[in-house]
Order: C-alpha cells, then structure tokens, then sequence
C-alpha cells in the first residue's frame, strides 16, 4: 500500500467514526422507539471508540509491549492510552445500555407500547 | 492519620459489594453496613481536611505510576470541603432512609443502599480524582446509580423519569468522552495539571470545542438550563431523601466539575461571562417555572436548579469574593435542600399525587415536620439570620465589588419570586383549616428522620447565627481553587505525596 492509499483509509476512519455519530445521533433524535433510541445510543458510542482508537493508530505500528531485544522498537508502538480508554468506555457503554434496556422493559410492562410518544405522561 | 483519600472511594465501592452479601447472613446488615461507611468515610475526610489545612494538599498516586502518567488524587482544601460536604450529606440520608417506608422490605432496601453508596463513591471520586477520564468513570458511576435510584419505585411514572434522565446522561457522556478525546488528540495527556500546562499549545479552535462538549457533557449532572429537563421529573418520581442525595451530592459533583473545567484547565477568560449568562438564564427560568408548579416535589426541584443557577452566577463573577460566595452558596444548599426534602417528603406521606394543596393544615398535626420546612424556607430565601442570608449577602456584594448592578437587581427580583412560592406552602401549613376531603392524613416521622432533620436544622442555625465557624474553610477552599499554579506545582511535583 502506498502512502496516498494510507492517508485515504486514515481519513476514511475519521470519517466513518463522525458518520457513526451523526447516525446514532440521528436515531436518538427522531426515532419514536425506546428500542430504536437505545440502539442510537449504542451507535454514538461505536462512533466515538473508533474516534479514540484512530488517535491512537500509527502507520505499522506494533503492539504495546517491551521485551528484552526489541527496545528500538519504541518509536513504532502504538499508544496504548486511547485502547485502554475505549475498553472502559466499552465496559461503561454495556452498563448504560443495560440499564436502558431494563428500564424499556418496565416502560413496556406498564404501558404496553414502545412508542415514545404513546407513554408520555410526564411533562416540563 | 486514619487512611489515605482513596478510601473515600474503596471503601464505599467494596460496601457496595458486601452489602448483599451480608444481607444473606443477617438482614438487618443491609441497613447497618452503610451507616457504619459512611460515619467512617465522615471522619476520614474531615480528619483529611484538617490536615490539609495545616500542611497543604495531599496528591496520593495509584499503583505507582506518576503524576503525568498515572491516575492521581487530590485532596487540596477544595476538594476536601466538598468531600466532607458529600459524606455528611450521605450520612444524613441514610440516618434517614434507615427505615424510610414501613413498605420498603428487605429485596428494594438492599438495592436502595448499594446505588446509594455507589452514587456517593461516585460523586466524591469525580470531586477528588485529578485525571479527566477518570472522572468521566465516575461521573457514569454517579449516572447510572443515579438513573436506578430514580426508577426505584415501581410506579409507573418512575421509569418514565429514570428513562428521560438516562437518554439525556448517556448521551452528555457521549459529549464528554469526545472532549476527552479531542484533548487527548491534541495534548496526549488525560492529567488535569499537565493539561492545565500545556493548554497553551492547544489550537485556540479545538480548546473551545472541548469546553463546549465539557460543559454539555456535565452539564446534566450539574442542572444548567437546557440541560436539566431530566430534573423535576427525576426528583418527582425518586424516593424523597434520594431527591435530598441529588440535591446536595450528585449537582455538587457535577458544578465542582464545570467549575475546575472552566478554571483551572481551559484559560478561556470568555469562560466567566459564558457562566454569569448561563447561570441568569438557569435561575430566572427555574424560578419563574418554580412559582406554576402543584407538586410540592417539584417546586423544589426547580428551586434547587434555581439555586445552582445562582452558584454558576457566582462562580462566574470570577474574583476571590465571587468563588467564595458560590461556594458558601453551594454549603447551605447543600444543607437546606435536604431538609426541605426529608421534611416535605414526611409532610406528604400518605399523598400518592403530592400536591400542594394536600399541606392545608397539617401545622397542626405534624408541628416539628411543619416547624422544620418553614426553618428550611426561611433559610433558602435568605432572611436573616438563617444560613441562606450570608450566602446571599455574599454573592450580592461580591457583585457589587466588580459593579454588575443588572445581576444584583435579577438576582433580587427572582429573591422575591422565591419567596411568594415558598410562603405559599408555608402558609398553606399553618393558616389553612385541615380538611378531612383535602388535606393528607398526618404521618409522624420516626424517631432516626427526626434526628437526621435536626442535626440540619442545627447546622443551617449555626451558620447562621455564626457563619465565622464554616468562613475560613471557605476561604482556603476558594484561594484552593483560584491558585492555579499551586495545584499544577503540587500534582506534578511533589508536595505532600503518597505513593503505595
């Protein structure tokens, strides 16, 4: 692969990564379904971990780990923060959407419908 | 010494688990393990605070890795207040939710008191932690205890709540972890000091976007204006003392949060006048929302989003005497909206749709009840000489000193909206007749509420018959917060530090 062909993939994953968050946030937004907007937001957060993870990427980088033998290999590893950071935000977006999840079941049960603006009894 | 500040945040989290464990041996451990948590936490983090005092902040690093790299934790005069602040305020809850509901039976307590924990483990981590995305954890921790405890009855309005404030949450999270990326892309370091640094390099552009998502991503937790539609609802639907825990822990969390974003990290000076402005628009249309509402719930919750609007006002003003006053503000808040709550919670006991009107009378029947909410309305108003008149008095001067004369007029005109909607439950109390169609059938707190509310109703007496006694705390917490480079000297050098 030349080096042209890299710096369209590398912006293509900035761009993949914002388009993911726009989706999400499209669904989030418009989107009439309990289920349907916790997926958006599960679609945000997809977006926003590859953001991290191309931060981090570098051009044939290798993997994050001194060994005996290889210390010149310093400069071509890739930052292990953004990796660390998305496996958390992984882990918390689970949580999120599993709480979400549990709570569209209670709405369900009490309404019997999923549609958002079916169930609003609540108001500003 | 008695610990170290990262027990502040073990120990609750590890309480969190053996709770039901404990539960399985003997059921009543459930109610007890909290208390005893969160009286040890009260100690260790007023002992802590004195001893920052006298020998300057305690910075403890995680698992050996240094300030620039590692986590670290800061315990300066400022986090340590609003720690101590929050512990108290936990401690106080649980003393009265320890038998809140005879209804409330082992399987819903056992839930109740592992969120709460959670939610205090969660909301002094983010006060206390000096990395950004740490904090981001903890403030998700404070979230989803946060959105469970909303949803802990099993109505049906309470879902509805929890699930709003959970749309909103999880999506201001998704804010927040794109500003920590893009500082991250542009500074590569999540440590605030070495942030607050380097915030120099950073291109002008991407530094006012970050702020931006900051703000929206925290500001959920901390109730600005277009953020805080989850609130009323949330503090509606909630256990009452759960609306006290929002109230004086969770906002508190999350204002610290704008607060050391817009001070000490971002060197925006626009900044300031972005909170004065945000902050007016919180407190005049919370207040204005506040004086139409019916639920007694809910004219608090717009009143405590009042109250936050004022301390950002404050917090705005931007000198000495400006930080100082938000964060007296900020203390008698903390102490007054919880026994508004406990003690208008107790008042509408036996109401299942918590109106207003359903008050008429019970000054009456539930004299001490009735007593403390009209002592907790006359200290948030801000007549002398309870607490909440030195927090006023203060802010008013503060903005007098730097001649913002339309603040003070705005802020005394909403005083007075303030004060029409709480006399008029006060005086729904006690100058209605009790009407056996209308009002609720009393319910006498237990003795633990009782003792919970008093001890409020002490500390706002206290400070307002002599405020010198929580002032100079004050003080130190807000030259804590104005010496930037102090803070960045002591993370990244070596101050008082604590390596394990």
């Amino acid at each position: 692969m030349d080096e042209q062909m890299l710096k369209i993939l590398e912006y293509s994953i900035y761009g993949a990564s914002v388009l993911l968050i726009l989706v999400g946030l499209y669904a989030v937004l418009t989107k009439k379904s309990l289920i349907k907007i916790v997926i958006g937001l599960s679609i945000i957060d997809g977006g926003i971990h590859l953001l991290l993870i191309a931060i981090g990427y570098l051009k044939g980088g290798t993997a994050p780990i001194f060994s005996p033998g290889f210390e010149e290999a310093t400069a071509k590893m890739v930052d292990p923060v953004p990796q660390a950071l998305v496996l958390t935000a992984i882990v918390i977006g689970f949580g999120v959407t599993a709480v979400a999840l549990s709570l569209v079941i209670r709405l369900y049960r009490h309404h019997r419908t999923l549609q958002i603006d079916e169930i609003k009894s609540l108001k500003w | 010494m008695v610990g170290s500040p990262v027990l502040l945040i073990a120990i609750p989290l590890l309480a969190a688990f053996i709770i039901p464990l404990a539960g399985m041996i003997w059921k009543e451990l459930v109610r007890i393990i909290p208390g005893l948590v969160l009286a040890y936490m009260l100690i260790l983090s007023a002992t802590l605070l004195a001893e920052v005092t006298q020998n300057g902040t305690i910075v403890e690093t995680i698992a050996g890795w240094r300030a620039p790299w590692g986590i670290n934790l800061v315990y300066s005069p400022l986090t340590g207040f609003l720690a101590t602040l929050m512990t108290l305020l936990g401690f106080l809850v649980w003393l009265f939710s320890y038998r809140f509901k005879r209804n409330v039976d082992f399987e819903p307590a056992k839930k109740y008191f592992i969120f709460l924990m959670m939610l205090i483990a969660g909301a002094v981590g983010i006060v206390i932690t000096g990395d950004i995305f740490n904090q981001f954890v903890f403030i998700e921790i404070t979230g989803i205890s946060a959105y469970a405890l909303t949803a802990f009855y099993t109505g049906r309005n309470s879902a509805e709540a929890a699930f709003k404030y959970l749309m909103m949450g999880a999506l201001a999270s998704s804010f927040l972890l794109l500003a920590i990326a893009i500082i991250y892309s542009q500074l590569g370091t999540l440590n605030m000091a070495d942030i607050a640094v380097r915030m120099h390099e950073m291109d002008p552009t991407y530094k006012v976007i970050a702020l931006i998502f900051f703000i929206t991503g925290i500001g959920i937790e901390a109730e600005i204006f277009p953020l805080n539609g989850w609130a009323p609802d949330a503090y509606t639907e909630a256990p009452g003392p759960i609306g006290a825990a929002f109230a004086g822990v969770a906002v508190k969390a999350g204002i610290y949060a704008v607060i050391r974003m817009v001070f000490t990290l971002f060197d925006i000076p626009a900044a300031h006048d972005f909170l004065i402005t945000i902050g007016l628009i919180t407190l005049i249309i919370a207040e204005t929302t506040a004086l139409k509402q019916e639920k007694l719930k809910r004219m608090l919750a717009y009143s405590s989003i009042g109250q936050m609007g004022l301390v950002l006002v404050a917090f705005g003003i931007g000198t000495a005497e400006g930080v100082f006053a938000a964060l007296f503000l900020m203390l008698n808040h903390a102490v007054i909206k919880p026994l508004l709550f406990f003690s208008g919670s107790y008042l509408l006991f036996n109401s299942k749709d918590k109106q207003i009107t359903e008050v008429d009378g019970l000054g009456k029947h539930m004299p001490y009840t009735a007593a403390l909410f009209t002592l907790g309305s006359f200290a948030i108003v801000g007549l002398p000489p309870f607490a909440g008149f030195w927090s006023k008095l203060s802010v008013l001067t503060a903005a007098a000193d730097e001649g913002l004369l339309l603040i003070i007029a705005l802020i005394l005109i909403v005083s007075v909206v303030e004060i029409v909607y709480y006399f008029r439950v006060v005086n729904r109390i006690f100058f209605q007749e009790y009407s056996k169609e209308k009002s609720v059938v009393p319910h006498q707190p237990r003795l633990n509420a009782i003792i919970a509310m008093s001890i409020l109703a002490a500390l706002i007496l206290v400070i307002g018959f002599y405020p010198d006694a929580v002032t100079g705390i004050l003080h130190n917490a807000s030259s804590d917060l104005l010496d930037k480079g102090a803070y960045i000297n002591d993370v990244l050098q070596t101050g008082q530090s604590l390596t394990h």
